[in-house]
Order: C-alpha cells, then structure tokens, then sequence
C-alpha cells in the first residue's frame, strides 16, 4: 500500500478517541467500588470507624488517598508526550518526604523498641496481605486506562500506576484496620503500596507498549 | 521540507480533532517527508520499503495515539516525541537497532536520494488478513479517492456506519501489524 493511500485512510477516521483521563475516571470509580465492596463483604469496616474518622486517625484514610490523586495526575502526564511532569513529580515526592519524616521523628522520640513494638502483632501480616489485594482491581484499571495513552517510559509509568492502587486499597483498607499508631500505619502501609509499586514496574512494560 | 513548515500545524490538528478531515489530510501530508526522511537517514539497512513500512508504522501510530496531544501545548515536540518511540520500536521488532534524537527531526538530516513516495509491503499481509469488507474500507479512500459519502452509497451503508467500521479497521490494522512484526 502507498503511503500516500494509507494517510488518506488515516485522514478519513476522523472518529474522536476518549481522552485518557475519561478513561481513568470511568474505570477508577468500578474498580474501587469492587475493593470497597470486597473489603465490606470479606473484611468488615471497624466497629468505631466514626470516631476514629474525626479523629487524627483519618489521616490514615486520607494521605494514602492524596498520595492515589498525585500519582494519577502524575501518571496521566507522562501518557501525554512532551507534557511538563516535573512540578507533579516533585509535589509527589514533597508528599512522601513528608511521610518519611513523620516517621523519623516519632521513631526518634519513642525509640527502635517501639517501633519493634507496633509491629509486632498479626494486623502487620494481614495489612501486608491485604492492600496488594484490595489494590488488584484497582492496578487493572490504572493500567488498562493508561495503556490507551502513549507511555514513554513503561516501567515507570506501570510504577506510578502501582502507587495509585497502592494508596487507593490502602486508604480503603484503613476503613477495617484498627490499628492507629504512627509506628504501626507508616511502615506497614508503606511496605504494602511498595509492594503494588513493584508489580506495577514488573507489569507495565508488557501492557503500556504501543 | 524545511522545519518552518511544520510550524502553525497546531491550527489545522485542532480542526482535525474536531472532525475536519482535510485539515487532518493537510497534517499528514506535511508531517511525512520528515519522517520519511528521518526513518530513512537511520534506516538504510532495510531497504527502501522497509524505511517505507516503518514510517507506515509510525504515522499509524500518530494516528491512534493522537489524542495524547494537549491541545494548548505545541504539536513539534509531541510530534517528535512520539515518532521516535515508534521508530526506535519498529525498527526493533525488525531486528535493528537505531539511535534516534529529538535533534534528528529538528535540525534535519542529509537528504535520503531517490525516488520519493514508495510503496510498503506490510500493509498488503495486514490487509490480506483482514475481514474484505474491512480491508476495502481501508483502500477505498487512497486508492479510489473516495469520500465518506460515496464509500457509503457504494457499500449501502450510512455514512456514520462508515466512519465506525474505518475507525475499527484502523485499529486492527494497528494491531495486527504490532503482532505480525514480532
């Protein structure tokens, strides 16, 4: 076929594709509501959660959600060739610095024992079994809306994408876990998304190619 | 083909993503010679139409990826960006390797000598393998110079059924050329 042929083919399709973030926001929301649904049928949300909603503990619900909404925006810019990603790449890593430091400085006010403490318990094991597998649905439409973007770098976007279902089943599995220490949710929830991050990376390559 | 003439090509993308299909024939037809000449000037060890098939492959892929491109942002470096990648792939999945920079396509390279528009081979296996009804589609608007509406009365069918049938034809070309290279 001449080129010139296939370019008036091409011209003549002049169907509009959805835009990715349509895409994004149309899977996001079933996908959710299947790991919200999961958690409520196979897990149970924690019998105080009202209280411990309007307590500091709804940070525990909330930062792994802000860490989900940075990780989109990232995610959905770096489909989108030759567009700026610094800014939301550096408010991304701001956002974790945070985290770190939080976690260093309760570490340093109440000592390695306490942290050796917190973790010492099976909720550690059940957090770290369950927000990969909250994060499940979550990665598949993450990754199947992205694909219809354009992926410069594969590995990483697939590891962008795992943060956004990390913190998504994180901030869902917050709903059920009962455990609030800072020295319990940092390390615990942070292993778990670190998790989903990594098969986002090991995945991505093989279903952001184009 | 100078650069300068790929500038102001934001206005006639925009009308393009808007339905208006000359404008879009009018991005193509000047975005091509550049690529061509790229895939060419890094490509010599395929031959003619294998540069041919690559750049098909490429403009298949401005095409379905199209709607990555922010419409408040300039069209170059998008352009530029997504051509790479897919000259980089397709040039893999054909067992060579090629260095390709976004200077490759903003300073020019040597001219490639030679009889200009060619023919690539691919197209044709891709076609082949295709539902016929689909494969005519394809063809009908380059080979015969048909518009929507004559595809139409001559296939009996709407012309919004034309447009969709295309746009799904299109697709699996761009799929069945992704498995065939591999």
């Amino acid at each position: 076929m001449k080129t010139d042929d296939l370019i008036a083919a091409l011209a003549a399709d002049t169907l509009p594709q959805p835009k990715v973030a349509s895409q994004l926001l149309r899977a996001l929301p079933v996908a959710t509501g299947l790991s919200l649904l999961a958690l409520a049928v196979f897990w149970g949300v924690r019998p105080d959660l009202l209280v411990a909603l309007s307590s500091y503990a709804v940070l525990k619900t909330l930062v792994p959600l802000a860490l989900a909404a940075l990780a989109g925006a990232l995610a959905l810019a770096q489909v989108h060739p030759a567009t700026p990603q610094k800014a939301r790449g550096a408010v991304l890593l701001v956002m974790i610095a945070l985290t770190v430091t939080v976690l260093i400085a309760t570490l340093m006010r109440d000592g390695q024992g306490a942290l050796v403490a917190a973790l010492s318990t099976p909720s550690a094991l059940v957090c770290l079994l369950s927000i990969p597998v909250l994060a499940t649905p979550v990665l598949a439409a993450t990754l199947w809306a992205l694909s219809s973007g354009a992926p410069m770098r594969p590995r990483l976007t697939g590891a962008v994408a795992g943060l956004v279902a990390g913190g998504f089943a994180a901030s869902i599995y917050s709903l059920y876990c009962d455990k609030d220490m800072v020295l319990f949710v940092i390390p615990a929830y942070s292993t778990a998304i670190a998790a989903v991050v990594l098969a986002g990376a090991v995945i991505g390559p093989r279903l952001l190619r184009w | 083909m100078s650069v300068n003439d790929l500038e102001g090509l934001e206005d006639l993308m925009r009308a393009a993503n808007r339905g208006d299909m000359a404008a879009y024939h009018r991005v193509l037809s000047a975005i091509t010679p550049l690529l061509r000449k790229v895939v060419r000037a890094r490509g010599m060890a395929l031959g003619r139409e294998g540069c041919e098939d690559v750049l098909q492959d490429v403009l298949l892929a401005i095409h379905r990826k199209r709607h990555t491109w922010n419409e408040d942002q300039p069209l170059q470096p998008w352009l530029y960006a997504i051509a790479r990648h897919k000259v980089v792939d397709a040039f893999r999945a054909r067992g060579t390797r090629v260095e390709v920079s976004i200077d490759d396509f903003a300073e020019g390279l040597p001219a490639a000598s030679g009889p200009d528009p060619t023919e690539g081979r691919d197209m044709e296996k891709v076609l082949s393998k295709l539902d016929p009804r689909e494969a005519d589609l394809v063809r009908a608007f380059g080979l015969n110079g048909e518009t929507t509406a004559e595809t139409a009365a001559r296939l009996n069918m709407s012309e919004g059924a034309v447009r969709v049938a295309l746009h799904r034809a299109l697709k699996s070309v761009a799929r069945l050329r992704e498995r065939m290279i591999e």
